[in-house]
C-alpha cells in the first residue's frame, strides 16, 4: 500500500535523497513563489504570493481608484473628468481647482484613510475572536471612542484633544469588553454580548453628555454621534495618516501569525505561535486604528464589518486578507460618502447613516443565514 | 541522533485552586508509543496539555532533553514536539495540502516561506498518512477518519521527534480507529516518540509500548501494558471488575466479562 516515499515520510529528519537545497521548489497550488539567493552559502530566500489574494487586492485597488475619481467629479457641482484631471495638477478653472484641491481631495483622503483603518481593525478583531461579528463597531469600541471624543468636544473639563480622547475611549471600551468576557476569552458569544452591552452604555453616555449641554454645542457634536466626514477635527487626519501606515504595516507583518490564529489555540501554539503575545499585539493595532479613525469620522464601524466581508469573499481562504480589507474598507467608505453627498443633494447624508442603511441588512443577513458560519 | 527524552519532574498543574496533576514524576520512553489512560477527569488531557506547554506548571517542570520546556522559544519547541489537540479546528475552506503545509510553519520565516525541502516533506507527509489522494479536497468534505489522518499528516510535516495526540480516535468508528492506530505504530517504527491520551484501555494495551495510568491526578501505574495491567488496576481506575485474557492473535490483553465492581464486599472471603 505504501511506496518508498510513504515510508520515507515517516523519517524524523530529511535524509537528503533526491533533492538538494538549491533546487528551486515549485510553488504550491494557487501561489507564486518568488525566490532569490543572497550569497552561495545561505539558504535561498523565498516569498509566497497567494495568487487569488493578490488579484483580489488588485481588483479592489482599481475599484478604489475608479471610485475616487468619481468622488472628485461628482457632487453639488459636477465637474467634467477632464476638468478634474487638470484641476488635480492645479490648472484650469480656478473654481474647479478650489473645489477639487481644497474641498473634495482632503475629504476623499479622509474617507480612504478612515475606511482603510476601519477595514483593517475589523479584519484583525474578527480574526482575533474567530467570529465575523466581532468587529470593533459591534463590540463597543467605536462607541467608547465616540463618547470620550464627544466629552472632549463639548469641553467637559478634559484637556486632551479629540483624537487622544478617542484613543483613550477605544482602549477603555476594549478593556471593559475583555474584562467582562473574562473566562470566556475572546471566543464565542459571551465576548460579543459583553461588547454589545459596553457599546450600549457608551452610546447612552454620549447621548447624556449631549442632552446636558447647550443646543448649539450639541449640534456641533451631532456629526460625532452618527459618523460624518463633513467636520473633520484638525490634526486628527494627520494623526491617522501617520497611524494607518504604522498599523497596517504591523498588521501585514503579523499576517503569518494571523493565519495561524484562525486555528484553535492549541493548534496554533503547537505550530510555534506565541498565542497570547500575538493576541495582545493584534488587539492593540485594532484598537489604535479604530480610535484614530473614529476621531476623524465618528463611529462608522459598520465599514469594519462590510470591508473585511467583501475582502474575504474575493480573497482566498488560505490567508487573512489584511491588505484587501484595507482597500475594501476604503472603497466602501468612499462610495458611501459619495452616495451621502450626491443622493439627496444639496442635503448631505452623513456617511455613518449611509453605511448603517447598507450595513444593517448585511448584518441581519449574516445573523440569519442558515448555518451561520464563523471564521473558524 | 540524540535520544529525545520527555519527562516530568514534580509536575503540578492547577486550574485556579483545583489541583489537576499532583507532583507527577514521569519518564516517557523515547521511540516508543506511550498511552496515558485513566477515568474521566483524572487529568490525562491536562497532563498532555502540560507536556505541550499549553498549561504552565504551578510547580515542577516538563523536561525535554534535559531542558525545562518553559525555557524554550515557541518555534524551537514546535520543531521538537508536535501536538494534535482533541478539538482541532481549521479555517473554513482549507484543503488537506494547505493544512499539511501549515506543519512547516515552525521551520519557515518571513524570508523563507517555501523551499524544496518544504515541498518534499509535505509530499512525504501526505503519503505517510495516506491522504495524498485527498490533497486538494477541502477538510470539511472529508470523513472523520480522513480528517484525522490529514491532521496527523500536518504534525508529521512538522518533523518533530515527539508527537502528542489527545484522544486521536475518540470520534471515530472502529475502522477509522484502526487506521489511526496503525499510522501511530508506523510513526513509532520510524523512531518517533508518540504520547497519546486514550479512553479505551484495550486499545492502549494493543497499541502502546508503555502505559501511564492516572487517577485523581496521581500516577497509579507506569510500564509495559502486559506488566502493569491487572484486574486490580482496572478496578482501581474504573471501578469495574473484569477478566483479563490475552488476545489469541497478538497476545495483548483484552477485557472480558466486564461488570461494575461492588461498592462494598457483601461476602468477605
Amino acid at each position: 500500500m505504501h511506496g518508498n516515499t510513504a515510508e520515507d515520510g515517516l523519517q524524523q529528519q530529511p535524509v537528503g535523497h533526491g533533492y538538494d537545497r538549491a533546487t528551486a521548489a515549485s510553488a504550491p497550488a494557487g501561489h507564486w513563489c518568488l525566490a532569490w539567493q543572497l550569497g552561495g552559502a545561505r539558504a535561498p530566500c523565498s516569498v509566497l504570493v497567494d495568487r487569488r489574494a493578490f488579484l483580489a487586492a488588485l481588483l479592489l485597488l482599481l475599484g478604489l481608484l475608479a471610485a475616487s475619481f468619481a468622488y472628485l467629479t461628482m457632487g453639488s457641482s459636477a465637474l467634467a473628468p477632464r476638468a478634474v484631471l487638470s484641476a488635480l495638477v492645479g490648472r484650469g478653472d480656478l473654481m474647479a481647482v478650489f473645489l477639487v484641491q481644497e474641498l473634495r481631495l482632503p475629504r476623499l483622503l479622509a474617507a480612504c484613510l478612515t475606511g482603510a483603518a476601519f477595514g483593517v481593525a475589523g479584519c484583525l478583531m474578527q480574526t482575533l475572536a474567530r467570529n465575523r461579528l466581532a468587529t470593533p463597531g459591534i463590540i463597543g469600541i467605536d462607541n467608547g471612542a465616540t463618547a470620550f471624543a464627544v466629552a472632549s468636544v463639548i469641553g467637559l473639563g478634559v484637556s486632551l484633544a479629540p483624537p487622544a480622547m478617542a484613543l483613550v475611549g477605544a482602549t477603555t471600551a476594549a478593556a471593559l469588553t475583555f474584562g467582562l468576557a473574562a473566562g470566556g476569552g475572546t471566543r464565542g458569544y459571551r465576548f460579543i454580548v459583553a461588547g454589545i452591552g459596553v457599546g450600549a452604555v457608551f452610546g447612552a453616555i454620549t447621548q447624556l453628555l449631549l442632552a446636558k449641554v447647550h443646543i448649539d454645542t450639541a449640534n456641533a457634536a451631532y456629526p460625532w454621534t452618527v459618523g460624518s466626514l463633513n467636520a473633520r477635527p484638525a490634526g486628527a487626519v494627520t494623526l491617522l495618516a501617520v497611524g494607518l501606515p504604522l498599523g497596517l504595516g504591523t498588521a501585514l507583518w503579523l499576517t503569518r501569525a494571523l493565519s495561524l490564529m484562525r486555528f484553535s489555540d492549541a493548534v496554533a501554539s503547537g505550530l510555534g505561535l506565541r498565542v497570547s503575545q500575538r493576541r495582545w499585539q493584534v488587539l492593540a493595532v485594532s484598537v489604535l486604528l479604530t480610535g484614530l479613525a473614529v476621531s476623524v469620522a465618528g463611529p462608522v464601524g459598520l465599514v469594519g464589518l462590510i470591508g473585511p466581508e467583501i475582502a474575504r469573499s474575493l480573497s482566498s481562504p488560505r490567508g487573512v486578507p489584511v491588505m484587501a480589507s484595507a482597500l475594501a474598507g476604503a472603497l466602501v467608505m468612499v462610495l458611501a460618502d459619495l452616495a451621502g453627498r450626491v443622493l439627496l443633494s444639496p442635503i448631505e447624508i452623513p456617511v455613518g447613516i449611509v453605511t448603517a442603511v447598507v450595513g444593517g441588512p448585511w448584518l441581519l443577513w449574516i445573523l440569519l443565514r442558515p448555518a451561520s458560519r464563523n471564521l473558524a | 541522533m540524540t535520544r529525545h527524552e520527555l519527562a516530568t519532574r514534580d509536575l503540578t498543574l492547577r486550574y485556579g485552586r483545583t489541583t489537576i496533576i499532583d507532583a507527577l514524576a514521569l519518564s516517557l520512553p523515547a521511540g516508543r508509543v506511550t498511552a496515558i489512560v485513566g477515568p474521566n477527569g483524572c487529568g490525562k488531557s491536562t497532563l498532555l496539555a502540560g507536556l505541550a506547554r499549553l498549561h504552565a506548571p504551578s510547580q515542577g517542570a516538563v523536561v525535554l532533553d534535559g531542558q525545562d520546556i518553559q525555557q524554550l522559544p515557541a518555534r524551537e519547541l514546535a520543531r521538537r514536539l508536535a501536538l494534535l489537540p482533541q478539538e482541532a479546528s481549521a479555517p473554513e475552506g482549507l484543503t488537506v495540502a494547505e493544512l499539511v503545509r501549515f506543519g512547516r510553519q515552525p521551520h519557515q520565516g518571513w524570508l523563507r516561506q517555501w523551499s524544496a525541502e518544504d515541498q518534499q516533506v509535505v509530499h512525504e507527509a501526505l503519503a505517510a498518512a495516506d491522504v495524498d489522494e485527498l490533497a486538494d479536497r477541502p477538510l470539511d468534505t472529508l470523513s472523520g477518519g480522513q480528517r484525522q489522518r490529514a491532521w496527523i499528516a500536518m504534525t508529521i510535516a512538522q518533523q518533530t521527534p515527539l508527537l502528542l495526540l489527545d484522544e486521536p480516535t475518540s470520534a471515530l468508528d472502529l475502522g477509522h480507529q484502526i487506521e489511526v492506530f496503525e499510522l501511530v505504530r508506523r510513526l513509532a517504527a520510524h523512531g518517533r516518540t508518540v504520547v497519546m491520551v486514550l479512553h479505551d484501555l484495550a486499545s492502549a494495551c494493543r497499541y502502546a509500548d508503555h502505559l501511564v495510568a492516572l487517577r485523581h491526578g496521581q500516577l497509579v501505574a507506569a510500564g509495559p501494558p502486559g506488566e502493569v495491567v491487572t484486574t486490580e488496576l482496572v478496578r482501581q481506575l474504573y471501578d469495574i471488575d473484569c477478566t483479563l485474557i490475552p488476545d489469541p492473535a497478538t497476545g495483548s490483553l483484552l477485557l472480558a466479562n466486564v461488570r461494575r465492581a461492588p461498592r462494598f464486599n457483601i461476602h468477605p472471603s
